[in-house]
């Protein structure tokens, strides 16, 4: 197996990723990980870029009340 | 660790810092110099009596302040050097291993006696924890140049020194959170540290692109094998919030370190590192 793995550079890089790939997706399915961003306590400043898309919408609101 | 394998470790150290000094130390005094003139430019186009109210605000709003609370306040003078020091960390890591093939230094590093995990290793410590104490002296040196400046500012224009001095001791408090940052984020990002690095070890040619190809690569295979899209909502997940990893205030340092998260990006970024420094041993 070790041969297998080490005969070269590409079977070397597909086990590094097949094992990378392994452990991400095996961790996804067990903690049923979904595109999330811990929240940390930051008291100083707010750029979520999660937020930039309600940023533009409420801008875009803000933009329609103008023109009308 | 025997006094031997320290002195090896140091002399890998003092060959990248050597051998990369435009990343190093370069390319943060350039920006320093930049950030200095500009502020010096806005100076003179600013009149000298509203200038001297502006000292005297500031004289004011420091005084009797702790350090300590005000410091994250100076983290944002600091943005323009974080984005220097990833621009520079990409293209270090990416360049690293593959420049040692490219030009052969390879096969006399790999004659003398440091193994391919110390080389690799002495790469990660260069990158992760030598190069921000160059930027943050830099920083440091440029906060100098600055308070020397508005104490003959100040001096001339008859405004109490207190504050400013207030003020200079929260710049310099502010200096422990960008290293402790530079830290924090390192490790966060260490997955992305250790793709770059197996790429550069993997590379014959462009080892950029084949990192980002591959990048883009897995993520569609994940998608056709399994049906599932965990790839890319970890990676989604580890880039989308820098406050994720910049650090405002010292008692948060714990929580940002051991955290389920930052824990398994390590054990990740080690299975990519370990690949690194086993595909360093094809040297063609």
């Amino acid at each position: 197996m070790k041969d297998l793995i080490l005969r070269n550079r590409y079977t070397l890089l597909l086990a590094t990723l097949i094992v990378y790939m392994g452990v991400l997706v095996a961790e996804g399915m067990i903690t049923g990980r979904e595109a999330r961003v811990i929240e940390f306590e930051n008291p100083y400043f707010d750029f979520n870029m999660n937020e930039f898309e309600g940023f533009r919408d409420r801008r875009n609101v803000n933009e329609d009340v103008r023109t009308s | 660790m025997d006094k031997f394998a320290l002195l090896q470790f140091y002399g890998l150290l003092k060959r990248e810092v050597l051998e990369h000094r435009n990343l190093f130390i370069g390319a943060p005094a350039v920006v320093a110099l930049l950030i200095l003139v500009a502020t010096i430019w806005v100076a003179t186009q600013i009149d000298q009596s509203q200038l001297a109210e502006g000292l005297r605000y500031v004289s004011v709003l420091f005084d009797g302040l702790s350090p300590f609370d005000m410091a994250p306040f100076f983290m944002l003078l600091a943005v323009p050097f974080y984005l220097t020091l990833y621009v520079c960390s990409v293209i270090y890591l990416i360049n690293t291993l593959y420049q040692d093939r490219k030009e052969m230094s390879v096969l006399f590093w790999q004659s003398m006696p440091v193994s391919n995990l110390q080389t690799v290793l002495s790469k990660i410590v260069a990158i992760v924890v030598v190069a921000p104490i160059f930027y943050v002296l830099i920083i440091f040196a440029m906060y100098l140049v600055a308070m020397v400046w508005l104490t003959i500012l100040g001096i001339s224009n008859d405004v109490d020194l207190v504050g400013i001095g207030y003020m200079f001791l929260a710049a310099i408090a502010s200096l422990v959170l960008i290293y402790i940052s530079a830290l924090v984020t390192s490790l966060w990002l260490l997955p992305s540290v250790g793709w770059l690095l197996l790429f550069s070890a993997f590379a014959k040619k462009t080892p950029l692109l084949w990192a980002g190809g591959v990048f883009i690569l897995v993520g569609f295979l994940e998608d056709f094998i399994f049906g599932t899209q965990y790839l890319a909502n970890w990676v989604a997940s580890r880039t989308s919030d820098p406050n994720q990893y910049l650090i405002f205030e010292f008692q948060s340092v714990f929580e940002r370190v051991f955290n389920y998260d930052t824990l398994f990006g390590i054990v990740v970024g080690a299975i990519l590192i370990a690949g690194a420094v086993f595909m360093r041993r094809f040297t063609d």
